[in-house]
């Protein structure tokens, strides 16, 4: 093999090593939370010495958690509803009409993506309040809307930004409608995007922890209990939990992309 | 189908004695078991305008590559006045790519573009200015683009800043992939005549990619044409165009006529068509072949025409203007023939009207199966 | 041309017709129309509670009487030179200077191999480097204590070896440090992965031809024209990690107070609205001077239309 050669396998070998090195220490906490929430004990002890799986039973067991886990869940269905649909809008108004106030509109809607959250959660709160609005996981749909619509827009822009807009112009001129240049055309090519968008938007919604701990008044989400007894009162339902939404999150992926994928071949075939 | 051809022996430019400038053993190239270039052995003289052409996938830009240390080959040897450069990386070789997309600088001016190979040598930035003013009125571009942006420089203008970049690296062969392919036509002519004066100004060896043959035709000293990853013909763009070795290289010189033929009591005939032909005079005859006529080597044969030895009768069916010339698609059977004629010589018929086509067999090409 | 390859694609300008129904808004563009709906959501929950906050900051301290009155109190409070809070400020930027300086050197090469060497095994490698963004940062930031604790993972570990046991980091400045950099490793990946996709890679290629040195291609060619996307990269972590709270409340165990950390005790225990919004408003100073500053310097269909 010649030196050049060998060099960028050199290079790739390495980078791979560093990549790999990086994964392991991305993914080490989460294996931790695991391993505690397999531990006997109430108290986390390393090396574990009795394993068993009764703080799962009982996280799951337990209704206060399932509460938790319907107001997750309701907020970030709402969330992912309400950003596709403005998301998907305002992608076509980022990349795909040329109207005299773009490039303004660009730099606005990427504002609260270069905003730090519990700032943003904070003057949210007190938004709310001045308005005298009562709080509950209802006022946390906005705040989480602020900052899931601009990413949800990004995503799908750059799915707009391959889409040749003569493709819309034949189908007028083909005779189609509004509406069915939207059902028969634009969607079905923009679909991949919206679907990542989609999956964006449930899974930054169910993870986010500093707008709904300031916007979800007395109802509480996941993140936002764990945080509560991270500070005060751990217990292995904790790391539990933690882990249990991980699982979660992971589990929405993989049905993601399988979905897309499944959708992808039937198209094909 | 020959893949190894030696240079001339009796190039006036080559200096008695000297070996080559570049030379090719046996280079080879595969990608996963694909074999994009197959033991190409070749040998360019100092100062040679050396053309390779072939449609896209002839693996053509694989083999520049290769000389200028993008890719390696898997075997063989690269060697550059008599010294392997083979393990050596691109910024080692004594080569110069100009590339299809020319790979200009965007973030930098004409200026800095056409100095970027000095400032890399850490010449002083005064003679790096000096140096590149000249090499800006080498290929004619005006002083007062010395600090404009390359972004804001025209096709044309872009083409020339890649080729002062070039030069100013000072390589021993300088290479080039295509780089007029995204012309239009009239600036395409123009910018091939003066990188042919340019050759001849700097003296340098020039190694150019083109799927166009009527671009290598124009420029260079000679030709080789690739396909398959092979080096099927090599020679002046004469022997090119008057010797073809393969009915490939006839057809990749544009439109012709091809007519498949056996031998039958020292004629040809071709299944389809009445009447015999007569092959080019000189020349083996074996059994099987193929005849190749240009399409303005055929004519319209008047009735007391004798001197022309082929012959046949179609309808005409189309017509087009060429311009200067008409050409005629003339349907024989389930054939068609593509006559082109001056003007002066066109034909006077009416479509559908039964006319007699044909060529002398001096101006046809036999080449076997 | 190497700079066509830069030019995205240009936007149509032919809009469809407006739908019937809609004539209200038809004096507005197709794309206005379609802005409308993030805009309305942005002035509703982006530009109003700012201005809130604006507004309260100069209300009278400890009160909530918010248009009601107008001082510069909070403000003299917070400049006061015996008022500690600067510390505060000072802790977040430092933090966020250093989280972007570490976050730049541990991306880039991750961003280089997701762009050039891993091929076919990108899209996997970037959706792993996704996947963290959806799991709240308490929990991972939780998953760290749980490893560096007194009989946690590595204590734990290293005792059952026969050693003395884990390093005590948990809850030291250092520790915050690197549960941001840990933190915002996505925010600095991506924006780096399209910095390095602009850079074409003939023009890399070519710079190597002429004689450059694998540094010298870095430097001249490679890293200018990647600039625009580590710049975002820069920038987002930047601001994001001036702002950030959690890791000095969990890794960081309260032994640091970062100044989101002060206008949230502002906001809630103290009952001292308009105090915290005053250094709110500074923060938001700080954050937004950085980031009008480098937006407008960025041509977003340029880095995000490539195709």
């Amino acid at each position: 093999m010649n030196p050049q050669e060998q060099r960028l396998r050199r290079a790739r070998l390495m980078t791979a090593a560093w990549t790999g090195f990086v994964l392991l220490v991305i993914y080490l906490p989460v294996l931790c939370s695991a391993l505690a929430s397999l531990g006997k004990g109430r108290y986390f002890l390393f090396p574990i010495r009795g394993w068993s799986v009764d703080w799962w039973a009982r996280t799951l067991d337990s209704i206060e958690i399932g509460m938790l886990l319907r107001t997750s869940l309701a907020l970030a269905a709402a969330v992912t509803v309400v950003a596709v649909a403005a998301g998907f809008f305002g992608a076509l108004a980022f990349a795909r009409y040329d109207w005299s106030g773009r490039r303004l509109y660009q730099k606005i809607v990427l504002l609260p993506i270069f905003f730090p959250q519990p700032v943003l959660g904070l003057a949210l709160l007190l938004w709310f309040n001045a308005v005298g609005m009562e709080m509950s996981w209802r006022t946390a749909i906005v705040a989480h809307l602020v900052w899931i619509v601009p990413v949800v827009t990004l995503v799908i822009a750059i799915k707009v930004y391959g889409f040749d807009p003569a493709l819309e112009e034949a189908a007028f001129d083909l005779g189609a409608s509004r509406l069915q240049v939207l059902r028969e055309v634009t969607l079905p090519i923009l679909w991949p995007g919206i679907w990542s968008g989609a999956l964006f938007a449930f899974l930054l919604s169910w993870g986010n922890f500093p707008l709904s701990l300031y916007t979800t008044g007395a109802d509480s989400t996941v993140p936002e209990w764990l945080y509560a007894k991270m500070i005060a009162g751990y217990t292995p339902m904790v790391p539990t939990l933690g882990t249990m939404s991980t699982i979660a999150a992971a589990s929405a992926l993989g049905i993601g992309a399988l979905a897309a994928m499944l959708m992808k071949r039937r198209r094909a075939a | 189908m020959r893949d190894s051809v030696v240079m001339h022996e009796d190039r006036p430019d080559t200096a008695p004695g000297a070996g080559p400038v570049l030379e090719l053993a046996g280079v080879r190239k595969t990608f996963d078991g694909f074999v994009a270039v197959e033991r190409i052995d070749l040998q360019v003289a100092e100062g040679e305008f050396f053309t390779i052409v072939g449609p896209s996938g002839s693996g053509k830009t694989t083999l520049l590559r290769m000389l200028a240390g993008m890719e390696h080959p898997t075997e063989g040897d690269i060697i550059v006045r008599g010294r392997s450069v083979r393990h050596l990386p691109p910024n080692k070789r004594p080569t110069c790519l100009v590339f299809q997309s020319l790979a200009l600088f965007p973030h930098r001016t004409v200026g800095e573009n056409i100095e970027f190979p000095l400032k890399m040598r850490k010449v002083p930035p005064a003679d790096r200015r000096v140096r590149a003013l000249e090499l800006m009125r080498m290929v004619r571009l005006p002083e007062g683009y010395y600090a404009k942006n390359v972004t804001k420089c025209s096709g044309g203008e872009r083409q020339r800043v890649a080729l002062a970049r070039a030069l100013a690296y000072d390589p021993e062969i300088l290479l080039f992939d295509e780089p007029l392919s995204a012309i239009d036509y009239k600036l395409r002519k123009t910018l091939e005549k003066e990188l042919k004066d340019l050759h001849k100004e700097t003296g340098k060896t020039f190694i150019y990619i083109t799927h166009s043959l009527e671009e290598a035709m124009v420029m260079s000293d000679r030709i080789g044409v690739m396909r398959g990853g092979r080096l099927v013909q090599v020679g002046t763009p004469e022997d090119i165009y008057t010797r073809p070795t393969d009915r490939f290289v006839c057809e990749f010189m544009g439109e012709v006529n091809v007519l498949p033929v056996v031998a039958a009591d020292g004629a040809y005939v071709c299944a389809g068509l009445t009447g015999r032909f007569t092959p080019p005079p000189g020349g083996p005859q074996p059994p099987k072949g193929f005849i190749v006529v240009r399409p303005e080597f055929l004519h319209f044969v008047e009735d007391d025409d004798t001197t022309t030895e082929n012959v046949i009768v179609g309808t005409i069916y189309n017509e087009y203007s060429l311009g200067s010339r008409m050409q005629y698609q003339v349907r024989v059977g389930d054939k068609t023939f593509i006559v082109e004629q001056s003007r002066r010589h066109a034909c006077s018929g009416a479509p559908d009207r039964p006319v007699r086509i044909g060529w002398h067999a001096r101006d046809a090409i036999f080449v076997a199966e | 041309m190497a700079t066509d390859m830069l030019e995205a694609p240009a936007p149509s300008e032919t809009a469809p017709r407006p739908a019937p129904g809609s004539r209200a808004l038809a004096f507005l563009s197709a794309g206005a129309r379609c802005a409308l709906p993030v805009y309305l959501l942005l002035a509703v929950g982006f530009a109003a509670p700012l201005v809130a906050v604006v507004a309260f900051s100069f209300a009278t301290p400890r009160s909530f009487d918010v248009f009601a009155t107008f001082t510069l109190e909070n403000y003299a409070t917070i400049f006061d030179p015996a008022n500690t809070v600067w510390l505060s400020f000072a802790w977040s930027l430092g933090f966020a200077a250093f989280t972007v300086a570490l976050l730049a050197v541990v991306a880039y090469p991750i961003a280089y191999g997701i762009v050039h060497l891993f091929g076919r095994w990108s899209g996997l490698v970037g959706i792993l480097f996704v996947f963290p963004l959806f799991i709240s940062e308490n929990v991972r930031l939780f998953g760290w204590v749980l490893f560096f604790i007194r009989n946690g993972v590595l204590d734990g570990s290293l005792k059952a070896l026969g050693t003395d046991g884990g390093p005590d980091v948990l809850f030291t400045p250092g520790m915050i440090l690197f549960g941001m950099v840990y933190t915002y490793l996505p925010f600095m990946l991506f924006p780096t992965v399209l910095g390095l996709s602009l850079v074409p890679r003939d023009v890399v290629d070519a710079a190597l031809d002429m004689g450059a040195t694998r540094l010298q291609a870095w430097r001249e060619v490679e890293l200018p024209l990647a600039m625009p996307g580590l710049l975002i990269g820069m920038l987002l972590t930047f601001v994001l990690a001036a702002g950030a709270v959690a890791e000095a409340k969990v890794l960081g165990g309260q032994s640091v107070i970062v100044i989101t950390h002060d206008i949230e005790i502002a906001f809630t225990y103290s009952q001292n609205w308009p105090l915290g919004s005053a250094l709110a408003v500074l923060l938001m100073l700080i954050i937004g001077g950085l980031t009008l500053a480098a937006l407008s310097r960025l041509d977003l269909d340029r880095i995000l239309g490539r195709k």
